[in-house]
């Protein structure tokens, strides 16, 4: 399922990232590949705050739906 | 022997600390050629032969950002004696993952591991001898805001650089991977050589811009080569090669790092982001935060106490009146050497100009010290996370916000605000739109024409709706700049959030006066020339110096009138007024002071505040074409000095000859409509 759809708090691991090369290795860049746990920190309507490798990284909730997680 | 030492690290790393630890004062500005990333170069202060080079702050060296693309290619092509690789130790994992690329390339390197202070106040320990070990590079621990380790990093940088000691391939691939690449590195002409590994790697990850620049005779057989390195990847060898390096890291965190026992607890970072990104609070704090910052730098009534004048408005009053002082003395000087009236004229011209540009820095310097200490606070990244969400409706990233926000006090610094912006789109877009919010110079032609021409009960409506027609107008004209211009998605967002950190002073101070600085030289030189060019035209004609109603500028004013009629203001008084605007736009009211009735200072300084008409101009105007005047004021070409700017950000001509071009078209348009069909209703 889309990262989007977790609620604050939770904790999943992202299986895949459907978009652009270029975009998926500048997620690469930022910690967020495939079997990275990451957690959900803060979210608004307009995006969502991640915690990855210790570091928080705020993306909008359109990129947020198109990395997917373990269901 | 000089030798050359390049700073590298991740946005947020503590990277500029650093270069302002180790350089002093002794820095240059600039920008890498052929794209506006700032480029910086110094020289160490105990020791004048080794040139420090502050590369661009990157995640990576895969070519995503122009910042990327400058740092790789420096430390590829130009191979600088050594790099220090400034790692964040409060988040070691994802810095490292750029330590492991800059050691792919061979080229000397030490790993500065920073905020060891904060390492340990989270009761963590990281073991930098055992990393060193284990990477086979130096690592020294150190506090670049409190200079901790400064020494022995340089001492460890400098002998790396004269050893030229190469760090080995890290163990980082699997052998069916390693052996895939080092067949590339064959194909290419040898793996024993360390920029064929470099490269092969980077075939290996899909790299558009290595790929290009394979010879022709090779590409057949590299090509068929990467197909079998992805082969062994499950299909990806980019994807394998990232989680690769992650996983080498995770192994030399696990021996590294000691996590101690506050490990889990929430940060103050934390606590304060549960607030200030808060999905109510988040949007009012934020508009608190600005109203405070603009209050102290353009506000007379400063914290609503009447006559007290902000920190900004104070000095650029020390300023204002310590420059009429040299100006007096100067123009004094003159005279008594019995100079003749148009050599006075124009001495007392230029020292205006300068004056102009001397008048601004305070406010600009205010503005920018209180900027800079958001920015290097961590703050504005949050602000941009929370406004992308409204910006988005019209094409750009909330990063946009910033400048336009500040394009209500002076384009000039607002424009300049815009160099943070990530995305080049959004960044010539905003850099556009941005004039459009009415700045400060421009609310005396609306105090002049409300007072006039409007009855008392309307002039308060009449100047807000100028200023929102300045937020329609920008948001329209982004809107249309996107679809049109610019073909483009709406870019994603994704951004780090760094922790939140007190700024050292140092580091505010030096952040803000390289910007005052730049604006001082590169705008100042253009408002120079401009205001000697309009002085000039304003006081001579062919047969030599004379009034302004028979000047060059009359008759230029009479030559371009017709561009202004189906405007509704024909008239050469008014099309020298738009002129004269360009030098400052609160100019305008001054030349209309002159041209329509000569009146004194006194009158036009009232007039400038709204509290008296001016009478004269009912020759020209009605209510339609004053809002016609007004519109096209706002919106056409902004001041000289935010033309000056706009080169510098733009750096180049033809973007602001474009970004000219769409604002005077777009002030030409809203204009005409103004005036057709409020002709037809009134």
């Amino acid at each position: 399922m889309p990262l989007a759809m977790l609620m604050e708090g939770e904790t999943r691991t992202i299986t895949s990232f459907n978009g652009q090369e270029e975009l998926k290795r500048h997620l690469q860049d930022l910690g967020l590949i495939k079997g990275e746990k990451v957690r959900v920190v803060g979210e608004n309507a307009g995006g969502m705050i991640l915690m990855v490798k210790g570091v928080k990284v705020a993306l909008n909730r359109g990129l947020a739906h198109r990395i997917m997680v373990e269901d | 022997m000089s030798i050359t030492i390049a700073l590298a690290g991740n946005p947020n790393c503590g990277k500029t600390t650093l270069f302002n630890e180790i350089t002093g004062s002794r820095q240059h500005v600039g920008n890498w050629p052929g794209v506006t990333v700032e480029k910086k170069d110094g020289i160490y202060k105990k020791n004048k032969d080794v040139v420090i080079m502050d590369l661009p702050g990157t995640y990576s060296l895969s070519p995503y950002s122009a910042e990327e693309i400058v740092a790789r290619d420096y430390i590829v092509k130009e191979k600088p004696d050594a790099v220090i690789n400034i790692v964040d130790g409060t988040s070691i994992e994802r810095n490292l993952y750029l330590t492991m690329q800059i050691m792919e390339t061979r080229i000397p390197v030490v790993v500065a591991m920073n905020m060891m202070d904060e390492v340990e106040g989270r009761g963590d320990r990281i073991d930098c001898g055992r990393l060193s070990g284990l990477l086979g590079i130096p690592v020294i621990p150190i506090v670049a805001r409190t200079g901790k380790g400064l020494n022995e990093l340089m001492e460890a940088a400098i002998a790396t650089a004269k050893n030229r000691r190469q760090p080995e391939q890290p163990p980082i691939f699997d052998s069916q991977l390693a052996d895939a690449i080092s067949a590339i590195a064959d194909a290419l002409g040898g793996a024993d050589s360390a920029e064929n590994n470099w490269k092969a790697i980077k075939l290996a990850e899909n790299d558009e811009i290595i790929a290009r620049a394979v010879p022709s005779d090779k590409k057949g057989a590299v090509e068929e080569l990467v197909k079998a390195a992805n082969k062994v990847s499950d299909g990806d060898a980019e994807a394998k090669i990232a989680d690769s390096r992650y996983r080498y890291i995770s192994k030399l965190v696990k021996e590294c790092v000691k996590k101690g026992s506050k490990g889990s607890q929430e940060t103050r970072s934390d606590k304060l982001d549960k607030i200030l990104t808060n999905r109510i609070l988040a949007l009012p704090i934020f508009a608190g935060i600005m109203y405070l910052l603009f209050a102290c730098t353009f506000s007379e009534n400063f914290l609503f106490i009447p006559e007290l004048p902000s920190p900004g408005v104070w000095l650029a009053g020390i300023v204002e009146e310590a420059c009429s002082f040299v100006a007096e003395g100067v123009i004094g000087a003159v005279e008594g050497l019995g100079a003749s009236e148009w050599a006075v004229g124009l001495v007392s011209s230029c020292l205006d100009g300068v004056g102009a540009v001397f008048g601004f820095l305070p406010l600009v310097l205010v503005l920018f010290l209180l900027m800079s200490f958001l920015e290097d606070s961590g703050y504005m990244a949050r602000v941009a996370f929370v406004m992308d969400r409204i910006f988005r409706h019209f094409g750009l990233s909330g990063r946009s916000f910033i400048p336009m926000l500040m394009g209500f006090g002076c384009s000039v610094p607002a424009l300049m605000a815009s160099r943070t912006l990530e995305s080049d789109k959004d960044r010539k877009i905003t850099m556009m739109i941005t004039p459009f919010m009415s700045c400060g110079a421009k609310l005396p032609i609306y105090a002049m024409f409300a007072a006039t021409l409007f009855a008392d009960s309307n002039q308060t409506m009449v100047v807000f709706s100028i200023y929102m027609l300045g937020i329609i107008v920008a948001v329209l004209g982004a809107l249309i700049l996107n679809k049109f211009a610019f073909k483009s998605e709406t870019s994603n967002f994704i951004m780090e959030l760094p922790q939140y950190r007190i700024p050292t002073l140092k580091s505010v101070l030096i952040h803000a006066w390289e910007k005052v600085k730049g604006f001082a030289v590169k705008a100042g030189t253009v408002i120079f020339a401009s205001t000697v060019l309009i002085w000039f035209l304003s006081s001579f004609n062919f047969s030599g110096m004379c009034d302004m109603e028979e000047s060059l500028l009359a008759s230029l004013g009479n030559g371009i009138k017709w561009i202004f009629a189906p405007l509704g203001f024909g008239d050469w008084r008014a099309s020298v007024g738009v002129v004269t605007g360009w030098i400052a736009k609160e100019n305008i009211v001054a030349t209309f002071g002159q041209l329509f009735g000569n009146v004194s200072e006194e009158t036009v300084e009232a007039v400038m505040a709204g509290e008296e008409a001016l009478p004269a101009i009912t020759e020209v105007f009605n209510q339609v074409s004053a809002y016609a005047y007004m519109a096209f004021n706002l919106l056409c070409m902004p001041c000289f000095a935010a033309v000056g700017a706009m080169k510098r950000e733009y750096g180049s001509w033809k973007w602001t000859l474009r970004a000219v071009g769409f604002q005077m078209l777009t002030a030409y348009i809203v204009a005409l409509l103004i005036n057709v069909v409020g002709s037809m209703i009134f």
